[in-house]
């Protein structure tokens, strides 16, 4: 028996990675400036912005586990493969690049 | 009904098929040309202006360099000087760079896929006029002296009435806006068309890299330009009626203005890349004899450089005094960038490696790409470095970055492709071996010129400059770089000869002149109006193995819709992922609806720039008056069911099937009003935020009109949701609709009432004119969608809604949604606003 088609809305997964990606800079960056702006403590500021980066790898993560096992799973056709496929590798290109380009930044001083 | 080709007639049955097809695919001659709606026309013809704006341009540009080739010039005013490097820049990019890379597109992407025609050919069209009638008015403001001369970018506060007044910066504002109309509308009609109108059998992972490349930059157009035109209406409102968004001495922010642009311009980059780098990933395995390397490495590549390009706009904006933290996020985000850029180029490197490269022309122009475009690159790294950048800020350095990463990443590219596609276009094959003189005159003359202005602006000459004085060292390096251009241009010149003479003069090229493998080869040189006689289906193999049998098939009418029905121009919608065929879309014949409505709106636009707003306003309403004439022509007045498309199949026209064409577009429209509205949202919080100083009273709003307002719209929602349900089930249901626009009125009226009495008023402090933008936001959308609801009721009576047809309803139940879902967030930002501006009172 064939396998049904891939849902056309699977294709959004495509872009999920880097979404997320994005979304740990602009709340990171939007968070450090309202941060600055109300004088929070450097202690904290470092502390939220390192737990909002830190929630946003987790997310990342999370679905770079969810698609890795069911790339394994039964019954996959070619066009399903192929998404799965490009959907794990853009999560591990997302959350390499949320590591190197976010993380490091953490430890400069925060508001000068 | 069906006419299927009859094989006892004397006539070949390739040739019936082509005549019949022809009658009703073509466009007529003389005056009726300019009804034309067909991809193929309209591509060429964007090409043919795109190029027209590149000369004029390139004519400008040549006057800067004349300006700057000696000190103490005097060959322009500064005034003039200033329009002139501002109208270059704006030209280079808005009317030519963007454009060209779509008339690639417009003209390429249905042939490659395997179909006629775009999905909604008269938006095509629309958007072709609405470039080339935005583009003259930019244009034409130059020989008037009114042109924009803020430079490119246009930053605030310079471009502001204080600074900029007269219609110089309004050109530039509504010019642009328009031409962005143009982008958007083709941006929707790529992604719907290569998402749902490939060849039977195409599943996204045997489609040719081509299509991904434009399926990704049209969704990147489709996110990055909503931001700038966010931009030019509050900029424009600020000049026109006083709403001092940007007007520091009223609480505005003229930083805003760079984060609105530059989210659009960093991405921007690379909608320009992308499409060239198509071009070369299409073109490079051709002329290596071998597939590409690293296919699904290509599309990860090109996915993760589409989000990445969109994350790094500060690093535009790295001296405006942003916290050090912050500049290192960007700071690594834009090195980070060059990382599926350079997969790309290591692919590209691989696959000649591996191949077994043959020299043409084409070829040449890679060469010169993979030279200039890297350098490009690798000077963007070191800008992308904060100290570094500080130093080279606004320094020729930066111009000579910009020019190697679009020359390199558009010009080159775009020529490899020119050549590699000019046989297809023309149907004719080159001549001479003019080609390749000018692509060395070319290549020498655009490094003379730019490569030098790196070492200009390490010596520290500041970009922009009208002149200098002939002691900072920049004398000898200056003429040089002018020399350059003018060698340049001489290279053009020539290419422009040649192509004339290929044109004229080249003898007749032979099908498929390259042994490429994607299917725009499988057609007829120059290819008919219809693109294809009958549509293919795609094999286990991937492409075409034998392209000219497979031309000769489909000709002969064996593949999909290879007869004609009831004068119909049919083209295949197929499922999203799998490629299976599951629609028949019958698209419309041409007329001159886009050209009229194009005029209209260009009315609209000119009204506004002369600051005649009624006049505006009672042409923008034509405009949507045409819209809806538009929309009383789509579809069929009665249900069809399944209809035979060849080899044994039938399938439902698309009106009666969900996952239409214009359901898509419906998606991808909103989630064009979404970014618009996330920005909007960024903006206002972003004026809070910048606020210093005492901030003015801000009383809370009128509490019973946002209450009616934000009810109206949420019945409006449900109304239109009942409406729907009630058509399923088999009613009519025009009452609901009476009743749903009745809902939208009150919503207008409650919204106008409320932007009446805000407090501060919007002409007097930003935070004012934000929260009218808020509520401005709401009024809009409602009566956007009035106008489905008006639409749906003339549908209704006119029989194009039936129980099967419950398109129009969808469409309309999807906007309200929408409209309730941002409304409701916008009120409640808008009521939140006196809250937080008391928090910031707390923390001066």
């Amino acid at each position: 028996m064939n396998a049904p088609p891939l849902a056309p809305r699977r294709l959004w997964w495509l872009g999920a990675g880097f979404a997320l990606w994005c979304s740990a800079l602009v709340v990171l960056y939007a968070v450090h400036a309202i941060g600055c702006r109300f004088a929070w403590a450097s202690g904290s500021l470092r502390l939220t912005l390192a737990a909002l980066l830190l929630a946003h790898m987790i997310a990342i993560g999370w679905l770079w586990h969810r698609f890795s096992l069911a790339m394994r799973g039964p019954g996959q056709t070619p066009i399903g493969a192929f998404v799965h496929a490009v959907i794990v590798w853009t999560l591990v290109a997302a959350l390499v690049s949320a590591i190197i380009a976010l993380a490091p930044a953490l430890l400069l001083t925060t508001c000068t | 009904m069906s006419e299927h080709v009859d094989p006892a007639s004397n006539e070949s049955p390739a040739l019936r098929l082509h005549r019949q097809l022809s009658a009703i695919w073509a466009t007529g001659p003389g005056l009726q040309r300019l009804a034309a709606v067909n991809h193929s026309v309209i591509g060429v013809r964007m090409m043919v202006t795109s190029f027209a704006f590149f000369a004029i341009a390139g004519v400008l540009g040549m006057l800067t360099r004349v300006q700057l080739a000696t000190p103490n010039s005097d060959f322009m005013t500064p005034e003039i000087y200033n329009q002139v490097f501002t109208v270059h820049g704006t030209m280079m990019l808005f009317l030519f760079a963007i454009p060209m890379v779509e008339s690639f597109a417009v003209y390429l992407t249905p042939k490659i896929l395997g179909t006629r025609d775009f999905a909604f050919p008269r938006l095509t069209a629309y958007g072709y006029w609405c470039y080339l009638f935005g583009g003259s008015i930019v244009t034409l403001s130059l020989l008037f002296g009114v042109a924009p001369d803020g430079g490119w970018f246009m930053y605030t506060p310079l471009s502001s009435n204080v600074y900029s007044p007269g219609i110089n910066a309004d050109v530039w504002l509504l010019g642009i806006t328009f031409v962005e109309i143009s982008a958007l509308s083709l941006a929707v009609e790529i992604v719907v068309s290569i998402l749902k109108m490939r060849a039977p059998g195409m599943s996204l992972d045997r489609m040719p890299i081509f299509a991904w490349y434009i399926l990704v930059t049209a969704m990147m157009m489709i996110v990055a330009f909503p931001p700038l035109i966010l931009a030019s209406i509050l900029l424009e409102a600020e000049r026109a009626f006083g709403l001092p968004f940007f007007d520091p001495t009223r609480g505005g922010n003229p930083l805003l203005w760079q984060h609105l642009f530059w989210l659009f311009g960093h991405p921007d980059v690379y909608i320009i890349f992308l499409p060239m780098a198509a071009v070369l990933s299409t073109i490079i395995p051709v002329f290596a004899r071998r597939e590409l390397v690293g296919y699904r490495a290509i599309v990860v590549a090109i996915i993760a450089l589409a989000f990445l390009s969109f994350g790094i706009w500060v690093h535009h904006m790295f001296t405006v005094g942003i916290p050090h933290l912050a500049l290192a996020f960007f700071s690594a985000g834009s090195v980070i960038v060059a990382v599926p850029t350079a997969v790309q180029v290591f692919a590209w490197l691989a696959t000649l490696a591996h191949g077994k490269p043959r020299w043409d022309v084409p070829m040449l122009y890679i060469f010169g790409f993979f030279f200039v475009f890297v350098m490009g690159g690798l000077t963007g790294v070191m800008l992308a470095v904060v100290p570094f950048d500080w130093q080279a800020h606004d320094t020729y350095f930066v111009v000579a970055h910009m020019h190697y990463v679009v020359g390199g990443a558009l010009a080159f590219p775009m020529l490899a492709g020119l050549y590699y596609w000019l046989p297809l276009l023309t149907g004719r094959a080159a001549v001479g071996r003019l080609s390749v003189v000018a692509f060395w005159i070319i290549f020498i003359g655009f490094n003379l010129t730019f490569f030098l202005m790196h070492l200009t602006g390490l010596l520290g000459m500041p970009r922009r400059i009208y002149t200098y004085h002939g002691f900072e060292g920049w004398n000898g390096l200056n003429l040089l770089s002018s020399l350059g251009g003018f060698v340049m241009t001489i290279g053009f010149a020539v290419l422009v000869i040649d192509l004339f003479v290929q044109v004229r003069y080249g003898r007749r090229a032979q099908r498929n002149p390259w042994g490429a493998t994607t299917l725009e080869w499988a057609m007829r040189l120059p290819p008919p109006s219809y693109a294809f006689a009958s549509i293919p289906h795609l094999g286990e193999g991937g492409g075409p193995a034998d392209a000219d049998e497979l031309r000769l098939s489909l000709a002969r009418g064996e593949g999909y819709l290879g007869s004609t029905r009831n004068g119909w121009q049919e083209a295949l919608g197929v499922h999203a992922t799998s490629g299976e065929p599951e629609q028949l879309i019958v698209l419309p014949q041409p007329t001159y609806l886009p050209l009229v409505t194009g005029v209209a709106t260009a009315a609209a636009v000119l009204g506004f720039l002369f600051k005649a707003y009624w006049l505006s306003l009672g042409w923008a309403i034509v405009v949507i008056a045409l819209l809806v004439l538009a929309a009383q022509r789509s579809g069929h007045a009665r249900d069809l069911g399944p209809l035979p498309i060849g080899k044994g199949l039938s399938v439902p026209p698309h009106t009666e099937v969900e996952g239409s064409p214009p359901w898509i577009a419906l998606v991808c429209t909103l989630v064009i009003d979404g970014t618009l509205f996330t920005s909007l949202l960024f903006g206002t919080l972003y004026v809070w935020t910048g606020l210093r100083g005492t901030p003015p009273a801000m009383p809370a709003p009128d509490m019973v009109r946002v209450a009616i307002l934000a009810i109206a719209l949420i019945v409006a929602a449900a109304i239109a949701r009942r409406s729907l349900r009630a058509l399923v089930g088999g009613a009519m249901p025009m009452g609901s609709v009476a009743m749903t626009i009745l809902a939208l009125l009150v919503a207008i009226f409650a919204g106008m009432g409320l932007i009446a009495r805000i407090v501060p008023a919007p002409t007097e402090h930003a935070l004012g004119a934000t929260a009218s933008a808020l509520v401005g936001f709401v009024i809009f959308h409602a009566i956007a969608g009035l106008v489905f609801l008006i639409s749906n009721l003339l549908r209704m009576r006119g029989g194009y809604v039936s129980q099967r047809r419950t398109l129009d309803l969808r469409l309309t139940r999807g906007w309200l949604d929408y409209t309730a879902v941002t409304g409701l967030i916008a009120l409640g930002l808008f009521i939140a606003l006196p809250g937080l501006v008391g928090v910031l009172e707390l923390h001066p």
